[in-house]
């Protein structure tokens, strides 16, 4: 059993610029299944918000019914053409909806879904997924940039089956995960090596032992929101979002 | 819940990603006078403008190459915070255009090296070309090497020609995707606030933008 934490938070550029957040988390829990989904709008993409709110939508309905099958498959090929065939459907779907092209709702894509003793993940863009296992923070899947600062691939992107990255493993000795934007990543992950901050096990602990029942507004949520809303958001001038993942320890 | 009190050793200070800017600027004889003092004070007028412009500020890297009867770096890229204005350029010799270009390709490419090197993200380099007259010397490798990288979207290329006297059809060679600009008349400190304007607007786009320059701004004053 994890609790969650997840949030998005408006960059300073969009303050200024009067555009809205382009970032979007959701989490799911149905049938036993727990689903962490992020992604991030792309910012020269006029819709990118919608194409967020779709794929973070798609993705949790996606992995908790489809959980099993993906975690005892053996072709990684079919389950990320599988996976990318639903986040775009339900792209093409919501373009329609507004009446513009699908690549006007890009985004990036990271998700991780926990049920029973397994997890399975997936990550297509920039941003970061990592987990705290036996003490130990390690990043699972880090950003695909090109060459250059401002480049990545989306879900609606040519290559995006390509770049897609597939995760699973046993939750032995895992405590959480912790899924982050390019933004975020500013203060939680160090390109240059690879490793992210120590923050990041602070975060996953206080997600897991967070007291009682989990509420939209328990104290714990607010604490949280506001050191993004403020530490994480003052680092950089982009959207910031976080999803959290931590393990609820046994009294 | 676990304590949560986090502080700066928790967290990654990660340096802002950075925009090379390559000047390379026609210093041959026939700029002496004023186009020479012209362009000297757009320069100064452009690090003046990065030095107010917040995102421009903290990622902008200038360096300036001249080329007359040869190439030469006449400082090398530094933050605004270390850039000197410049106190003057003198003209004098021919148009060693292809020379020019190929110094700055290779002060760019060494730059990217640099920040690979010490891990700091950079975006698309810059290019800016300015001449007032057509070349003297061989530019068809700097002209493959220029065609090469913008069309690999690994260079953005500014060729401006300077006066009625600029060889535009030469410039064009430089520009694949997009006619080279005419100054009209010598508006070097419109061009360069504009410049100034479009490197903020690099360093404020995010992953997956493609940033569109705001070439409409150069109507008042250019000829497109």
């Amino acid at each position: 059993m994890f609790k969650e934490f997840h949030h998005q938070a408006r960059g300073l550029s969009h303050l200024r610029d009067g555009t809205p957040v382009q970032d979007r988390t959701k989490y799911l829990s149905r049938g036993g299944v727990q689903v962490l989904c992020l992604a991030d709008g792309a910012g020269s993409a006029s819709h990118s918000q919608f194409g967020a709110q779709a794929v973070v939508d798609e993705g949790c309905a996606v992995l908790v019914e489809r959980f099993d099958e993906y975690a005892s498959s053996n072709d990684g090929v079919q389950v990320k053409v599988d996976l990318l065939d639903r986040l775009a459907a339900k792209v093409t779907a919501t373009a329609e909806r507004h009446g513009v092209p699908p690549d006007s709702l890009a985004s990036t894509f990271l998700c991780v879904a926990v049920s029973g003793n397994r997890f399975l993940g997936a990550h297509v863009g920039d941003g970061v997924v990592g987990y705290l296992k036996h003490g130990d923070l390690r990043s699972i899947s880090g950003p695909d940039n090109s060459e250059f600062a401002n480049q990545t691939t989306f879900v609606t992107s040519g290559r995006a089956l390509e770049s897609m990255r597939l995760f699973r493993g046993a939750l032995d000795g895992v405590h959480g995960f912790i899924l982050m934007s390019d933004g975020t990543a500013e203060s939680l992950y160090n390109p240059r090596n690879g490793e992210l901050a120590a923050a990041c096990t602070k975060l996953i602990n206080a997600v897991g032992t967070a007291p009682g029942r989990q509420s939209k507004n328990s104290d714990y949520k607010k604490r949280l929101r506001r050191l993004v809303n403020i530490t994480i958001r003052n680092a950089t001038k982009d959207d910031c979002s976080i999803g959290i993942l931590g393990r609820v320890v046994p009294s | 819940m676990a304590r949560l009190a986090l502080g700066t050793d928790d967290l990654v200070d990660n340096p802002t990603p950075r925009v090379p800017v390559s000047l390379c600027l026609d210093t041959s004889s026939s700029m002496s006078g004023s186009p020479i003092q012209e362009l000297v004070r757009g320069v100064n007028l452009f690090y003046d403008a990065i030095d107010e412009d917040e995102d421009a500020h903290d990622s902008a890297e200038v360096n300036i190459v001249e080329f007359n009867s040869s190439a030469g770096l006449v400082h090398d890229f530094a933050s605004i915070e270390r850039l000197q204005r410049i106190s003057g350029l003198a003209a004098n010799g021919t148009t060693a255009m292809g020379a020019g270009v190929n110094l700055a390709l290779d002060t760019l490419e060494a730059r990217k090296a640099t920040y690979s090197g010490s891990g700091v993200l950079y975006y698309q380099p810059w290019l800016v070309l300015m001449t007032d007259g057509a070349p003297t010397d061989n530019i068809d490798s700097a002209v493959r090497r220029v065609v090469d990288l913008v069309e690999a979207k690994k260079l953005t290329v500014f060729p401006i020609g300077i006066g009625g006297g600029a060889d535009m059809k030469t410039l064009a060679r430089f520009s694949p995707n997009r006619d080279p600009l005419r100054l009209d008349g010598l508006k070097f400190k419109e061009f360069f606030e504009w410049l100034s304007r479009s490197v903020a607007r690099v360093s404020r786009s995010t992953p997956g933008d493609s940033v569109k320059l705001d070439l409409e701004g150069l109507a008042g004053w250019a000829e497109l």
